[in-house]
């Protein structure tokens, strides 16, 4: 193993290299079932059938229900967000997930309409919680002249304790951060105390708090590389590593084999779900390695091992396909933000392919192809990313990204972002995602072990139901019986699974189903989105409506399109009538422009009939007008975890 | 034995011994200040510096990373105590604050570590019964109508159903199907009340058991239901649920003591407020 060229050379670079390099050099251990590089948990299967109890559901072996959780939320451990005026802390945050009501930073009492069923608290690993102790002026930390200032700063008012974090998000990127914040030894006083934290609220059953971090790369200044890494483990094996940070290296494959080391170490699990792609200025799907080289196979079994999942959506814009990319896609323009980076450094042209979803997922097809293995196969996740400590992903009860953005009159007209000039306002912030999780039950193991074999979906929030299996021999009555989930599972593998070499004669079929929130709209349609690779070697992609609602008088027209659903919203009083769309829709859908020799993938996406976005309700609870580029309504929605099709 | 007694006559060495008497004299009763304020890096305060060390590295430090440890620490220390001579401390908002957590802190952990007995847990546990109580849990079957039918479809499929049902027909064979489950055992009533709504679940619990009821609505549309069984909401003893009891016991004192430590030392001020907040 060579030492990465990128890793920048900072006083405690050397002596991670070192480590990393005599964990590279073990013996390889031996191999697990589904631990070997590549290939995925085992999948559960149907319960044999035979002789069953009394009850037809106890010897069920697959998962008959979805746990939402929020994999990504930071709290006032966080030093942007204790900077920014973050009070909420880890146990409160957790708390609240519960659906306990607590107390926001600004003052405001606040609890989640429903319990989530886990929670991933993903503080940043760099200098995590020390910016409390700048605030709190540890002496240790003020011989630091920036500190000194900063810790000034942040004890002035809310506008200088703002800019004090801009500054530190620009040092950081630029790998500047004040000496006393990368003290290791304070680092991992704080992380035995969060894993402490964690420990305390996992309640196995009940509610899963995840052992998690954030690994803040923003290579090239603001170049956003972020991964949340999350942990199957408990406190005891969690312990004894101290999460790495970018003081020691700012390059992802740094990161996995920090994971690597980890897993050889502990002999526990990790995975890693990058975030916000679409302020990566075109690195985080980049087609080549981080120093520029062509990508190995081994460099994509490495990446596909460790990051299963990508958080599709979250409070920083929706990162499925961008409308430029994907001209036909009528649903694309979704929470769009391409004007930059996180520093809102402007796009140059090009970037924008290597930064979406969608695209990744060809490309990784196309690299597949290449180099006989796909860096770019993963799941769906969803996550807010709120920087309150509050996981709030409902337009009703959305408490913002920072303080400054939780309910105000100003927070929509306000500066959510603001570098130099560049700015990114506070209507543009989403009240987005969770992710779905169809696991046996809700412990770390099993709602890990199913973020590992990608049987999870994202939503922009509501809880929509959605189930997706690919399979040769899925009937048109499969979509009628009273068991989906037993057909499914018998008949075919589920999000996230795989089929190869198509029988002769047989086109892949999907059994796709989904039931709405509720709480929320009803369902305007399903849809198939397909990306392939063609004979000539180029990606491509089609989206199929496969099922939609009052299909009796809703046609396609000449040009393929369905007429839009409609929109029942009154602006006038921020509420909408379910007399549109469906409760729940269900079908079997057969490819049919399938070639055998090609390789695809297939996810879903379930589109909710339109609803009141947040900030129609904010203008209305607010009594404030807002601007014509402010969307009031928006239509919700679902990406499940492709199922890819490999010829070989 | 010769060279002792030659060597205890040795000018030299009375030298060196007078040196060290004069040395640890100085260093037990010698006056602090001036040149010579002393920074003492004890045994304790270097094994601390070399576990941190450890526990980050998974390697002990070298000789020569133990002695910059060292150094640090000793640069710390003396720039604090600068500070504090020229009275940096004083009016610093930062401090204070940093102090108050201090503080804090330690009124916390003057609660002592120890593990709350049994009584105490028991006696919590009985005070916050609501808190630790089991959800009441239901069994039932539900027979489904689709909402998005006209009403009068919906009511007439309902209708028939429920004379099938009379029959003795299945009710999985009845109504339509629904990704919502068609039974649910012994399933917690907040599920019930998240999977089908508030609505739903607060109907279902007002119905008998062992016979078909409804149609109740819910989200979706219309249910026909059977309620087979039922559970109230039981505490479950402390050694099932000890480390929530002990999560919650320890949570409410930490917060409990903060108020009372706080309440404690006002009393002891007389606050006046010139102006008006």
């Amino acid at each position: 193993m060579k030492a990465s060229p990128v890793t920048v050379a900072r006083a405690v670079a050397p002596v991670i290299a070192l480590l990393l390099l005599q964990g590279c050099g073990r013996p390889t251990p031996p191999q697990t079932a589904g631990g070997e590089k590549g290939q995925d948990v085992a999948a559960p299967k149907a319960a044999p059938t035979g002789k069953a109890g009394f009850s037809p559901y106890t010897a069920r072996s697959y998962p008959t229900r979805v746990y939402w959780g929020d994999q990504h939320l930071h709290t006032s451990w966080s030093p942007d967000a204790v900077g920014a005026g973050t009070r909420v802390g880890p146990e409160e945050a957790l708390r609240f997930a519960r659906g306990e009501e607590v107390v926001s930073s600004t003052g405001i009492p606040v609890k989640l309409a429903r319990p989530l069923d886990w929670l991933a608290v993903s503080d940043h690993s760099d200098a995590m919680g020390i910016m409390s102790e700048v605030i709190a002026g540890n002496p240790k930390l003020m011989t630091d002249p920036v500190l000194k200032r900063w810790n000034k700063q942040m004890n002035a008012d809310a506008q200088q304790a703002y800019a004090a974090v801009l500054e530190g998000i620009a040092l950081q990127g630029k790998g500047q951060l004040p000496t006393p914040m990368k003290d290791p030894a304070v680092a991992l006083d704080m992380w035995h105390k969060m894993t402490t934290v964690m420990e305390r609220y996992n309640d196995p059953g009940r509610f899963t708090a995840f052992i998690a971090y954030e690994w803040t790369s923003n290579y090239g200044g603001g170049n956003n590389l972020h991964r949340n890494v999350i942990y199957r483990d408990g406190k005891a094996l969690a312990d004894q590593l101290s999460p790495l940070t970018t003081f020691v290296s700012e390059n992802p494959e740094d990161l996995w084999k920090w994971m690597q080391s980890y897993e050889q170490r502990t002999g526990g699990k990790l995975l890693a779900i990058p975030h916000n792609g679409n302020l990566s200025n075109g690195l985080m799907f980049a087609t080549t390695t981080f120093k520029g080289d062509p990508i190995t196979r081994d460099w994509a079994e490495t990446r596909a091992k460790y990051e299963p999942l990508y958080e599709v959506t979250q409070g920083k814009g929706t990162s499925e396909q961008h409308p430029s990319l994907a001209p036909a896609d009528e649903f694309a323009r979704f929470e769009i933000w391409d004007k930059g980076n996180l520093n809102v450094v402007p796009k140059t042209p090009g970037m924008i392919n290597t930064e979406y979803a969608r695209e990744a997922l060809k490309n990784g097809l196309a690299i597949e192809a290449r180099v006989g293995a796909n860096p770019f196969k993963f799941g769906m996740a969803g996550g807010t990313d709120n920087h309150t400590g509050l996981t709030t992903a409902e337009e009703d009860n959305f408490f913002g990204k920072f303080p400054s953005s939780e309910p105000s009159p100003e927070r929509w007209s306000e500066n959510a972002f603001n570098f130099e000039g560049r700015t990114v306002k506070g209507w543009e912030l989403g009240a987005s995602g969770y992710t779905g999780v169809w696991a046996t039950e809700n412990t770390r193991e099993a709602l890990w072990d199913a973020m590992k074999r990608k049987e999870v979906y994202s939503t922009t929030g509501p809880r929509i139901t959605v189930r997706l299996f690919g399979g040769f021999d899925f009937q048109t009555q499969d979509a009628r019986t009273r068991d989906l989930a037993a057909v499914g599972y018998a008949k075919g593998v589920p999000m996230g699974g795989d089929l190869n070499r198509a029988p002769a004669g047989k086109s892949p079929t999907f059994l796709v189903a989904a039931m709405k929130d509720p709480l929320s709209g009803n369902l305007d349609r399903i849809q198939i989105v397909k990306g392939w690779l063609d004979a000539k070697g180029v990606t491509r992609e089609k989206i199929y409506d496969v099922v939609w609602s009052q299909a009796e008088r809703r046609k396609p027209g000449k040009d393929g399109r369905l007429p839009a659903v409609g929109n029942t919203v009154d602006l006038a009083t921020g509420t909408w009538r379910n007399t549109i769309g469906e409760p729940e829709l269900v079908t079997v859908w057969k490819d049919p422009e399938f070639d055998p020799s090609q390789r695809a993938f297939y996810y879903a996406r379930v589109i909710e009939i339109p609803t009141p976005r947040w900030t129609l309700l904010d203008s209305l609870r607010f009594g404030v007008k807002m601007g014509p580029e402010v969307p009031m309504t928006l239509q919700e929605r679902a990406f499940t975890s492709p199922i890819w099709y490999s010829p070989s | 034995m010769k060279w002792i007694g030659r060597a205890l006559r040795e000018p030299l060495l009375h030298f060196l011994l007078i040196g060290l008497a004069l040395f640890v004299a100085y260093d037990r009763f010698g006056p602090a200040g001036g040149d010579g304020e002393r920074i003492v890096v004890t045994r304790s305060t270097v094994d601390e510096l070399s576990r941190q060390f450890t526990a980050r590295w998974l390697r002990p430090p070298t000789e020569q990373e133990l002695s910059g440890l060292v150094d640090t620490w000793v640069r710390e220390e003396i720039y604090y105590r600068e500070g504090l001579v020229l009275g940096l401390d004083r009016e610093d908002p930062v401090i204070k604050r940093r102090l108050r957590q201090k503080l804090e802190v330690m009124q916390e952990e003057s609660l002592g570590g120890d593990a709350p007995t049994d009584a105490v847990l028991e006696g919590y546990l009985r005070r916050n019964a609501d808190r630790f109580r089991e959800p009441a849990r239901v069994t039932f079957e539900q027979v489904f109508f689709s909402g998005s039918a006209p009403v009068a479809e919906v009511e007439r499929s309902v209708a028939a159903a429920r004379q099938a049902l009379e029959r003795g027909a299945d009710p999985a064979a009845l109504g339509q199907s629904t990704m919502l489950a068609q039974r649910l055992d012994d399933t917690p009533m907040d599920v019930v009340s998240r999977d089908f709504g508030a609505g739903f679940a607060a109907r279902l619990a007002e119905l008998p058991t062992g016979t078909w009821e409804g149609p109740i609505a819910s989200a979706y549309g219309a249910h026909l239901v059977r309620v087979s069984a039922r559970r109230s909401g039981t505490l479950p003893p402390l050694e099932q649920i000890r480390p929530a009891v002990i999560r919650e016991w320890e949570s409410e004192r930490r917060r409990e003591a903060a108020t009372q430590a706080y309440a404690e030392m006002r009393s002891r001020y007389r606050i006046e407020i010139e102006a008006k907040p």
